[in-house]
């Protein structure tokens, strides 16, 4: 698997556009989306401890080890950062001093979208998702050596888990806009983190309910039984709902007020983006919501594969289109000024309609880029996951997990 | 329920648990049981009683489908044929205005559906007074009736012994 | 039920209660003579449902002059009070849907006086619209009927008239669930009772016997109202937030608006479900079956969702000084430091502030607390309505219309007459109908009854001990 992400980059980047901004849109792309997955997977791990689900306990191990992929996560966006500092790439409009500079809106914001801000940010609340993740993840394996009839570590499990709700509502909310909201930077949204998050869950979720199909046809996990996976896919109907639910809020309102600060952001996407645009709504609401709407299709695992990997598409092509237009408007803008070569797919801005591979529709490449990603995360929690026991001991809802009844 | 008057035998249990295994001692015994009446829905009754899962939803849907195209078809009709207004420069035909109101309908006829459909088929209605068994049944009593139409004395015999068996509190007969 | 309960769960019925016990103490309130405290009660509601009566009657022979809304501030009170109702009709739906998909077992003791609660509230919050608009009678416009106008017909593509659509949509379904979940508990009562009072009950259960096939298709109803509902619920508070957020008001027209209000009506219809059941489970001796567990664990939503409506608040702040656009950030500025600063303090400090305090284990358990903090919450959540009609009303583009408004007395009475309706209809309710849901409380006894969960529950064995 390490290899194949080797691979992967390696063509990817000598494959790239002059500035590359395909290879970092992509690099930042799938490194937001599957940081994000990590993290709202600490979010529902969190709630369902506060809310005294009791269900999903014997898969937690797998809900825990997706959630140390923070680590690799918050790595990886150290380089994205170093090469905000360095310049390796355009990413970020207000990165640039010359634009600011002549821009007064970025001249506004610049007190918030800064290089020290967006570092600080990142190692910051990245850091306290990591230190409440491997908090809950150690309580939970310590339960197991020595938990007693006190439940002492549950307990105090609930305290951190109770904790970080809030802590994750304010931080994902600041570090969201810095992530990718600042990518368009004159435009913004109210609402863009709760859909970003939204958007995260539902990969989330989905990957979630993969990694278990995998472990149960590898024989684990054989308690984990079609009542449980029926849960998980009426999360994932209701969560695709919601999510669509915030996409119409927010395009709705901004369609019906019609202020051009605003409408910009869907008319580049609506106009030049018509298959990202139109295949979000397919790949997210549609084909979900009719495929899960009934209730034997949750419990066949051959349909809940398929739509699960159908959403983690979709939301993974969700994230794309939130970040190649901006991205790539802004590497316009910096080839003009640096009076560098032109960059191919530009040129898209003037004919509607006309397809660019790794912007207007995401090519092989991009897929390579992403499966790359998707592997490196599979790594890393199936190399935290084979170093404990894959089912908890002492935990006090275990026997109410086993004889799980929806 | 047809209206010919019947005659019924039955047993009143005092707890779920018994009922069950009642039921299913009954199924395996061949004993054709009329009706099972209980004070709260008992989890596992319907499979043990072969009952079939209810299609009401589906009613539901196939409702909120007509809600859905109704609602939807109905705004398009007034606003690009019967009387076109302009607001706020957007086009006649604005399907984002459109969807609030489609959902809100889909959801009523759904509701609205389901729920005639359910008091129509149980046959309950305002004033309606279906014959009851015993007072008790809504309250803390399991009842497993049987149809003795028709039956002979050993066979009545039979499924008395049936509910001493598996632990009746009570055993009765009435006509309804 | 042989379900498998943690023993880290507590009990959420105590007492250890048999079947009949849940019976006799769920429906002999409605059987006993009223105590003195419901009387007294009852009365005061009555005296403003009078008030109320008598202002709607004043505005309606007098106009709208008789309120203080002016040019510049054409939303005040009226408006306020219905976006407050229209919130506090959330939680009945919430508790009956949204928990039951999050299968929160606690619910059953609250979900029935809620849901009745819900279809109060929204009967008040439809008030305000009507009566809002002057000429009552032509209250019948807002519906599309073929009409000798051409016919011309409503304008589908005001969120106003998404309104009327949500709301009634709500009403009528609330209703529904609500009733259709009644008629197994109106047939125990039914069973109960002799002579006329069986007659009555008789008419009102619709024939209930409890076979099998009807029970199941009962729930299959329930589930699939449930499943209905729960995007319903979204949605109700959704529009009412187009109503504002579709302008291009600074400070109404933002995108986060549709999924904070619903946060904030779950918010606060949840201080309102608080506010009645304190008092309820004393006056109506419900304390083994409302327990502390049911307290505890809707403090827990209220402070879930008073934070997340502090999230949104600061999102709020955030962005308009993000956005760089004046106007945006003026609106901001004028809410925390303008002439209305101080409702912006009462919203901050009853909504996301004082909530804190349920962070404590001791504080969410106690009634007092629970009691003081719910009417808090009431408060703070009708100051935030206030803080984004009148105060963002006030000071609009033109200096040179801006305005302050207080209300008249007509428009308080008209308030407090909405609360006298609600609390009316809600005394009479738990005197005719079992204020907790009978059925679904006899189905959770096994698993949630405290000889059966907690650290007290005796073995499984003890089944038989539950039979008299």
């Amino acid at each position: 698997m390490g290899l194949g992400i080797l691979c992967l980059l390696l063509t990817f980047f000598l494959d790239s556009q002059p500035l590359h901004v395909r290879f970092w849109t992509n690099f930042l792309q799938n490194t937001v989306f599957f940081t994000g997955i990590a993290f709202i997977t600490l979010f529902i791990y969190a709630a369902f401890i506060t809310s005294w689900a009791g269900w999903y306990t014997q898969f937690k191990r797998v809900m825990e080890a997706m959630t140390m992929f923070l680590v690799p996560g918050l790595v990886l966006l150290l380089v994205v950062i170093a090469g905000l500092w360095l310049g390796w790439h355009e990413l970020y409009h207000w990165a640039s001093a010359e634009e600011v500079a002549k821009d007064q809106v970025l001249l506004g914001k610049s007190g918030f979208l800064n290089k020290g801000w967006y570092t600080l940010g990142t190692l910051v609340i990245v850091g306290i998702w990591i230190f409440f993740a491997m908090r809950l993840r150690s309580l939970s394996l310590a339960e197991d050596q020595n938990g007693g009839v006190d439940f002492a570590h549950h307990r105090k499990m609930r305290i951190f888990a109770a904790a970080f709700l809030p802590v994750a509502g304010f931080s994902s909310a600041a570090i969201i806009w810095q992530w990718t909201m600042s990518i368009d930077a004159h435009w913004y949204s109210t609402l863009y983190a709760w859909y970003t998050g939204a958007s995260w869950f539902i990969a989330a979720n989905a990957t979630l309910i993969l990694l278990l199909i995998y472990l149960k046809s590898k024989g684990y996990y054989q308690g984990v039984n079609e009542e449980h996976l029926q849960d998980l896919g009426k999360y994932l109907f209701a969560i695709s709902i919601f999510w669509t639910y915030l996409w119409f809020s927010q395009y709705m309102l901004i369609w019906y007020a019609n202020i051009g600060e605003e409408t910009t952001y869907f008319q580049t996407r609506m106009h030049d983006y018509p298959v990202l645009f139109y295949g979000n709504l397919v790949m997210n609401f549609i084909l979900p919501f009719f495929i899960l709407m009934r209730n034997d299709t949750k419990r066949k695992y051959g349909t809940l594969v398929f739509v699960c990997v159908l959403v983690i598409l979709g939301h993974w092509v969700d994230f794309f289109q939130m970040i190649k237009p901006g991205a790539l408007d802004t590497a316009i803008h910096a080839a003009g000024a640096h009076g560098g070569e032109t960059i191919s797919g530009a040129g898209g801005h003037g004919d509607h309609g006309a397809f660019h591979m790794g912007f207007t529709i995401p090519g092989l490449l991009d897929l390579g880029a992403m499966l790359g990603f998707a592997a490196l995360f599979i790594f890393v929690v199936f190399s935290r996951l084979e170093k404990v026991a894959l089912e908890p001991t002492n935990d006090p809802y275990m026997a109410e997990s086993v004889h799980h009844h929806v | 329920m047809d209206t010919a008057q019947k005659e019924v035998l039955f047993g009143l249990y005092d707890d779920e648990e018994v009922l069950l295994d009642a039921v299913r001692k009954a199924k395996g015994d061949h004993l054709e049981i009329m009706d099972v009446f209980t004070p709260f829905p008992v989890h596992g009754l319907d499979p043990a009683l072969g009952l079939e899962e209810s299609r009401l939803h589906i009613a539901g849907f196939i409702y909120g489908a007509i809600g859905t195209l109704f609602a939807f078809g109905f705004m398009t009709w007034v606003f690009t044929r019967d009387w076109p207004i302009i607001f706020g420069g957007k086009p006649y035909w604005s399907v984002p205005a459109f969807i609030p109101i489609t959902f809100e309908l889909t959801v009523l006829f759904s509701a609205i559906g389901m729920t005639v459909t359910f008091f129509t088929i149980c046959g309950m209605w305002p004033g309606v007074n279906n014959p009851t068994l015993d007072d008790r049944i809504t309250d803390d009593k399991f009842c497993i009736a049987f149809n003795t139409n028709g039956q002979s004395k050993t066979e009545v015999d039979r499924l008395k012994s049936f509910f001493k068996e598996t632990g009746a509190s009570e055993v009765n007969t009435k006509v309804i | 039920m042989s379900a498998v309960v943690s023993p880290i769960r507590e009990p959420l019925i105590e007492g250890g209660k048999s079947y009949h016990q849940i019976s006799e103490d769920l429906c002999s309130p409605t059987e006993r003579t009223p105590s003195l405290a419901w009387v007294a009660a009852f009365m005061v509601a009555v005296t403003f449902l009078a008030l109320y009566v008598f202002c709607v009657t004043w505005t309606i022979w007098q106009g709208i002059g008789t309120w203080n809304l002016n040019r510049t501030i054409g939303w005040g009170w009226d408006i306020t009070n219905f976006v407050w109702w229209i919130g506090i009709g959330h939680a009945g739906t919430l508790i009956s849907a949204i928990l039951l998909l999050f299968r929160q077992r606690w619910r059953t003791g609250v979900n029935r006086a809620a849901e009745a609660m819900t279809i109060f509230a929204v009967m008040c919050a439809g008030q305000f619209p009507l009566i809002h608009m002057g000429r009552l009678w032509l209250g019948f416009f807002i519906f599309p009927y073929p009409n000798t106008r051409g016919p011309l017909w409503v304008n589908f593509n005001s969120p106003l008239l998404w309104d009327v659509f949500a709301i009634s949509t709500y009403f009528t379904v609330s209703l529904l669930f609500w009733y259709s979940g009644l008629v197994p508990d109106l047939a125990t009562i039914r069973d109960r009772s002799k002579g006329m009072r069986r007659k009555i009950y008789s008419f009102f259960a619709f024939g209930w016997t409890g076979r099998a096939k009807h029970w199941q298709r009962f729930e299959s109803l329930a589930l699939v109202l449930a499943g209905l509902s729960t995007p319903l619920v979204l949605s109700v508070h959704t529009i009412v937030s187009f109503d504002f957020a579709t302008s291009v008001i600074p400070g109404w027209h933002t995108t986060i608006f549709p999924p904070y209000f619903v946060a904030g009506a779950v918010f606060s219809g949840f201080a309102m479900v608080q506010t009645l059941m304190v008092m309820t489970r004393k006056v109506l001796k419900l304390e083994q079956y409302i327990t502390l567990n049911h307290i505890d664990s809707m403090n827990k939503i209220i402070l879930v969702t008073g934070t997340i409506v502090g999230v949104a608040y600061l999102t709020e702040l955030f962005i308009a000084w993000y956005s760089g656009y004046i106007y945006e950030q003026f609106a901001f500025y004028n809410r925390v430091m303008g002439p209305y600063f101080w409702s912006y303090i009462g919203m901050m400090g009853c909504n996301v502030i004082s909530p804190q305090l349920f962070w404590s284990k001791k504080i969410r358990r106690s009634l007092f607390w629970t009691f003081f903090m719910s009417i808090f919450v009431n408060i703070g959540m009708w100051f935030e309505r206030f803080v984004i009609i009148a105060t963002t009303l006030a000071r609009d583009y033109l200096p040179s219309s801006w305005s302050y408004y207080v209300p008249t007395w007509v428009e308080i009475g008209l308030f407090l007459g909405t609360l006298g309706l609600f609390f009316t209809l809600f005394l009479i309710f738990v005197r005719v109908a079992p204020v907790v849901a009978v059925a679904e409380v006899k189905q959770i006894l096994k698993v949630a009854g405290d000889q059966y969960a907690g650290k007290h529950s005796h073995q499984p064995s003890a089944h038989s001990e539950t039979h008299h």
